[in-house]
């Protein structure tokens, strides 16, 4: 089911590079809406790597032959943008109203209902599952931009109800995992149902300690405010200067400032390490007090060296993201490139880090995280100013002018840095550079003018800075720790209510589920056919209509341990199919009675794909014929079968009473009458004689008549054919099938079985043949058969097999011919 | 505002597992079993249900306080003479509903019959539930409760008189059942057969820390 038009598939691939595949596909889409005019359309679902596209096609056929026929009419990128959700189309029971949105633009297709839309449709699911799951990435795009923009400026209007998503797909395939995906999208939708603001206190903080050894405690720069912070992203830069932390990335010093970090958190609360990440002297630790710790998950780290050669660790970010509740929070700390001059670089190593941090977890990438918190030594400096004009500012402190001239403040407002973060107003001094073990700034010869190289940066909803300062008590360093405090909301899930949600959705999906179940009824339950006689067909038409809202597949199915779906007596046509709703589909279930069966009982199963099953009883009962009955019981027969009384036919069943017939009668009435009217026919037995003339022949038979033989003697020959075919035990009794096989090739010996083995009224009856063809052969010239023919017609019959295939034909005709002769 | 990491995390506990079973109901002709469905499914109850000529089907889910349980509902037809095709909706049925009409003495003798055939030839693990229905025709009851109840107890099966008609333990015995059912992966060893289809609900891959310092 899955390869709904391959032939298109292929053509339309053709459109694209062999990195982008066409998922899916969809014909005869029509467009409402003011667009394009009434021409053909072609949706088509196609994949970069994790991304994936809708793509509007306009062709010159309905169909495509060639890829020239094919125009792209739109490409909107499936990605968190796009929305997609289907409608009934009042008064079209078979189509659909199939409605893409992407940001302001919408699209709506009328699309027909069947395995082409559900199969689309959940492409298009799995599409956007995959996005939501993996990194985005529009670039793949670009060659189709001039499209895209122009959809993008596009205003369109359009009315939609809040069903969302995709129901047809739900009818198709009672897949679970679709399913299971169209829970999680729904729960997204509604999350804002269950889910709370709960405000948490941030303590952010950056000090570069310029390869000191952790030798003080943080307690004045980690703990000087009243109340304990919920979490601490603490970032140090430079935590280790020497040769070997630079080149093999380890250093004790980690361990030792995380150590001084614990032992300086706020005394009120218990902390625990969340997570700790480093790369050479850069490093960040996240706490969190003890009583959230089992509300965070998905916590992963990575770090970016942009130093040396543009990898080095020597300068670069190292970053942790984490769900706390239901918010994702990124940190990052960043050491970024030194010297005055280079605020271009530093720009650079932004970029940098954002480009390549990749958490390998969606989100992958800092930007796509609820809130972001950006510290680090930044390096930013102040420009156009001595160092003597900075000190004089700062002691008549006028900030505003120096911020001015503050490179970061200047890279930002021009959109080459941090561009969407807010930093809150500076009120402390500038953190660098100061001389070692004072509050005094750098005295030495270079006489560095003071920076806030030490910055701390936010980026996202709901975070509201409390504080932003530097901590003059921590010596040991040329720069002095920064903090900030921050009351951030972070969504938290209410389980009562979220329960709830969860619950009502699931109930909503049964419900949807159940809807679209395959529904059909069947105009009779019980089919009852009248007397059935020998090789007589009835049939009896059922209707299956569909009463549902999708196509049903119905097909009849075998029962536990039965070999087929219904008995050999029985046919049905179709046995399987696909019903449209609003439709209906007859069914024929025909009878051919080929056995001495008298009750004829069957129950059908038809069952719906992915619903439920239905049962059909099918009876009747079958009429007794001499052509069913054995040949040692027709010898029994005082009279017609049919005018035997209910003991008589019992009896002669049985085989009791006396052998009145060494032949049966019926027999000999059909040989006898082509003896007399048949010999000199050419082409005898290729009568093709209607049913009407053979069920005459047979009533004749089986009741008797004063009339004479009916039909012409073709039909009577083919009679004798048919009455050879069918008696209950074959002239040569199954029994000795494979014992005659094996003499056929032996006169002798076949000529012993017919007279040692066979049963006395078989031997009659193979020898009463056997005569009857010989007088044939002695009219061949007239009736144009030879000895092989007659013998391969006749082999057949005399040495049926149990169940009707063939054996080698020659050895039947063997055994035939050497008789004959 | 809130992560777009598709699935809302559960609430810390909350494992988001989906198991589904197969359920099948069983019993004579008329005792309700379709009743019971249509009033677990759609909460409605009909007067004159008709009699059911196959086997019907239907899916619901019920919450439990860890796991989510979608039961796959077979209705099968009570009438004796589709008797012979019932092994093909119990056979790898991991839970079953065997119902009577607590007014109907030989609705009970049946269940118990069915409950034989059900011990001899389903899966060895299957759940099985008694349901004495039309509770709400108590006052023409025909089987006592303690006798229905004793029988239940010695043969393991959960048993509740029910109402389709005034919804009286339909929800319940249903929850019962799910409550009953083998829902852990620890539990596949011994029995594979009645594990219920395990789907994951939302990509919950990542340890999370909760879960390793209890
Ligand atoms: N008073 C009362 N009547 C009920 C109750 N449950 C079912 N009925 C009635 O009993 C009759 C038979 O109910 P069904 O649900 O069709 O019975 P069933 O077991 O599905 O029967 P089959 O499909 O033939 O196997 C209907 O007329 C129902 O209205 C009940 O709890 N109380
Ligand atoms: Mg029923």
């Amino acid at each position: 089911m899955l390869s709904v038009h391959q032939d298109v598939l292929q053509i339309i691939q053709a459109k694209f590079s062999s990195f982008e595949i066409v998922k899916s596909v969809h014909l005869n889409v029509s467009i409402l809406g003011e667009y394009w005019s009434e021409q053909h359309h072609i949706l088509a679902v196609v994949a970069y790597h994790s991304n994936s596209a809708l793509f509007l096609f306009s062709s010159k056929k309905p169909k495509p032959f060639h890829l020239s026929d094919l125009i792209i009419e739109a490409v909107i990128p499936i990605d968190e943008n796009f929305e997609c959700l289907s409608d009934p189309i009042p008064g079209e029971h078979n189509y659909l109203l199939f409605v893409v949105r992407y940001r302001k633009v919408s699209f709506e297709f009328r699309i027909k209902i069947g395995p082409e839309s559900s199969n689309f449709a959940s492409e298009i699911v799995k599409s956007k599952e995959r996005f939501l799951s993996e990194e985005s990435d529009k670039r793949w795009l670009l060659k189709y931009t001039d499209l895209y923009n122009s959809l993008e400026n596009t205003e369109l209007k359009s009315q939609l109800d809040d069903i969302p998503f995709i129901r047809q797909k739900m009818a198709q395939n009672q897949n679970s995992i679709n399913r299971d995906s169209m829970l999680k999208y729904q729960l997204k939708l509604k999350e804002p149902e269950f889910t709370q603001y709960q405000e948490f206190t941030l303590f952010i903080g950056t000090w570069n300690v310029n390869g000191q050894l952790p030798s003080i405690s943080l307690k004045p720069w980690l703990s000087s405010d009243d109340d304990p912070p919920d979490l601490y992203a603490v970032g140090f830069q430079e935590i280790d200067l020497s040769k070997e932390a630079f080149l093999f990335n380890d250093t004790p010093r980690e361990a030792e400032w995380e150590k001084m970090v614990l032992d300086g958190v706020h005394p009120k609360a218990k902390y625990r390490t969340v997570a700790l990440t480093r790369l050479v002297g850069i490093q960040l630790i996240v706490l969190i007090n003890t009583k959230h710790y089992q509300y965070i998950r998905n916590i992963a780290v990575d770090t970016v060296g942009t130093g040396l050669l543009g990898k080095m660790g020597n300068k670069g970010g190292v970053a942790i993201r984490l769900e706390l509740h239901n918010t994702s929070l990124c940190f990052v700390n960043s050491h970024l490139a030194a010297h005055v001059e280079e605020f271009e670089r530093r720009n650079q190593d932004y970029k940098d880090i954002n480009a390549r941090i990749n958490f390998r977890k969606y989100p992958t990438a800092i930007k796509d995280h609820d809130q972001v918190y950006w510290l680090g030594d930044l390096n930013y400096r102040i420009t156009e100013l001595t160092t003597s004009q900075v000190k004089t500012l700062l002691i008549r402190n006028e900030m505003a002018a120096l911020l001015r001239a503050d490179q970061l403040n200047q890279q930002k407002e021009r959109g080459n840095v941090l561009l969407d973060y807010n930093e809150a107003d500076i009120t402390f001094p500038p953190t660098y550079k100061y001389d070692l073990n004072s509050d005094t700034f750098d005295t030495s010869e270079k006489a560095r003018p003071p920076a806030w190289t030490d910055r701390i940066l936010f980026r996202g909803k709901g975070i509201y800075q409390l504080a932003y300062r530097s901590h003059m008590e921590l010596r040991i360093s040329d720069h002095k720790p920064v903090s900030a405090i921050f009351k951030s909301e972070i969504s938290v899930i209410n389980q009562a209510k979220y329960r709830k949600v969860h619950e009502e959705l699931l109930k909503r999906m049964d419900k949807l589920e159940n809807e679209f179940l395959p529904q059909v009824t069947v105009d009779q339950t019980e089919v009852k056919f009248d007397l059935v006689k020998f090789r007589e067909p009835q049939f009896r038409d059922i209707i299956i209509a569909n009463t549902g809202q999708v196509p049903a597949e119905f097909e009849f199915i075998k029962k536990l341990d039965e070999q087929s779906y219904c008995k050999d007596w029985l046919r049905i046509t179709p046995y399987c199919g696909t019903v449209n709703p609003g439709e209906k589909c007859d069914v024929r279930l025909e009878v051919n009675l080929e056995s001495d069966l008298t009750e004829l009982d069957d129950i059908l199963v038809l069952h719906l794909n992915g619903g439920k099953d239905m049962f059909i009883i099918v009876s009747g009962k079958g009429q007794k014929s001499s052509f069913t009955t054995s040949m040692s019981a027709l010898c029994r027969a005082p009279m017609p079968i049919m005018n035997l009384s209910e003991i008589q036919w019992k009896k002669i069943v049985a085989l009791e009473g006396e052998v009145l017939y060494s032949i049966p009668r019926e027999l000999w009435l059909l040989v006898d009458h082509l003896y007399k009217y048949g010999l000199a026919v050419r082409d005898l037995f290729e009568s093709n004689s209607t049913q009407e003339s053979f069920v005459k022949i047979r009533d004749w038979l089986d009741f008797g008549s004063t009339e004479p033989l009916p039909g012409s003697v073709e039909t009577i020959a083919e009679t004798l054919l048919i009455f050879l075919s069918y008696t209950k035990e074959p002239v040569i009794p199954f029994h000795l099938h494979d014992v005659a096989i094996a003499a056929s090739s032996n006169y002798q010996s076949c000529k012993n079985i017919i007279n040692q083995k066979l049963p006395d009224i078989h031997r009659n009856v193979f020898l009463y043949i056997c005569m009857f063809l010989q007088e044939l052969l002695r009219h061949s010239n007239e009736n144009g058969y030879d000895a092989k023919t007659l013998a391969s017609l006749f082999g057949e019959i005399l040495l049926r097999d149990p169940i009707r295939n063939s054996k080698p034909q020659a050895s039947r005709e063997n055994l035939v011919s050497f008789i004959i002769f | 505002m809130a992560n777009r990491s598709g699935a809302a995390q559960r609430p810390n506990g909350t494992q988001g597992k989906i198991c589904q079973f197969k359920l099948v109901l069983l019993g004579e002709s008329a005792v309700g079993k379709s009743s019971l469905v249509l009033r677990f499914v759609k909460g409605q109850f009909h007067e004159y249900q008709e009699s059911t000529i196959g086997a019907a089907f239907l899916t619901q889910t019920v919450c439990l306080d860890d796991t989510t349980v979608k039961f796959e509902i077979w209705d099968t037809a009570g009438q004796e003479r589709y008797h012979s095709l019932a092994p093909m909706y119990y056979r790898g049925a991991q839970a079953a509903i065997v119902v009577y009409d607590i007014t109907n003495q030989d609705t009970f003798g049946r269940a118990k019959t069915w409950v034989k055939e059900l011990q001899r030839q389903a899966s060895p693990t299957i759940v099985i539930a008694l349901a004495g229905n039309k509770q709400d025709l108590a006052n023409k009851r025909m089987v006592e409760f303690e006798e229905a109840q004793t029988y239940a107890d010695e043969n393991g099966l959960l048993f509740m008189e029910t109402s389709a008609k005034t919804a009286l333990n339909v929800n319940d015995i249903f929850l019962a059942i799910a409550k009953k059912l083998p829902k852990y992966d620890q539990n596949q060893g011994q029995s594979g057969q009645g594990q219920g289809r395990r789907l994951a609900e939302g990509d919950q891959g990542a340890k999370t820390p909760g879960n390793c310092c209890k």
